[in-house]
């Protein structure tokens, strides 16, 4: 699943380690969901979509991959 | 590195070096005492069960783990770590039973029994989480 999640954090100015302490989650865990490779939960991806003040939507892209 | 942790992980890795240790002390026990005053009957049972029981203490740990973890990513982690962990001691208890079978040396060798599953188990999980996080990179 693509997303725009590094694009974001960067507009906000914020590192990984920022955005995970923000999410309450690993540094590890912002970088695999920023690179793709690990898609997020529902609830995790509504915490970011909050954080960013968006819809899931606007930030994860289905690919049709899965 | 310790502050990184999050608080369920400390908690977890305190649990387990406790359950390891006592594995350590207990079957150190136990092969003192097979070695030294060669017990017999029901106690060669009880004395084989013995170092057996802190392995359900750090699977448990593990699993306790895995429910405290509110990192999602580092219980997904976790779980392919200890697949791997069971894959590989798997391959190797089926190799040593055929090693046990067919080569009479190896059921000889300190180096080549059955108690080793537990420390092959720990130690391909250990192995696994460096090579399992690396793939998310």
């Amino acid at each position: 699943m693509k997303n725009r999640l590094r694009v974001l954090r960067a507009e906000k100015n914020w590192s990984q380690a920022d955005l995970a302490e923000r999410l309450e989650v690993s540094r590890q865990s912002v970088n695999a969901i920023e690179t793709g490779k690990f898609d997020p939960s529902l609830p995790l991806a509504f915490r970011l979509a909050r954080l960013f003040e968006m819809t899931i939507e606007q930030i994860f892209t289905d690919d049709g991959s899965t | 590195m310790w502050c990184t942790k999050s608080a369920a992980e400390r908690v977890y890795l305190v649990r387990t070096l406790i359950s390891m240790s006592i594995y350590v002390l207990v079957t150190a026990i136990v092969s003192w005492i097979f070695a030294h005053r060669h017990p017999q009957g029901a106690l060669v049972y009880l004395l084989a069960v013995l170092p057996a029981l802190p392995i359900f203490a750090v699977i448990a740990s593990l699993g306790k783990y895995l429910v405290e973890e509110k990192d999602e990513f580092v219980r997904t982690v976790l779980v392919q770590c200890s697949l791997w962990a069971t894959a590989v001691v798997l391959a190797f208890a089926t190799c040593l039973g055929s090693l046990q079978k067919y080569v009479p040396s190896v059921n000889k060798s300190p180096g080549l029994q059955n108690y080793w599953v537990f420390v092959v188990w720990f130690l391909a999980f250990a192995a696994a989480q460096p090579l399992v996080r690396w793939r998310y990179k």
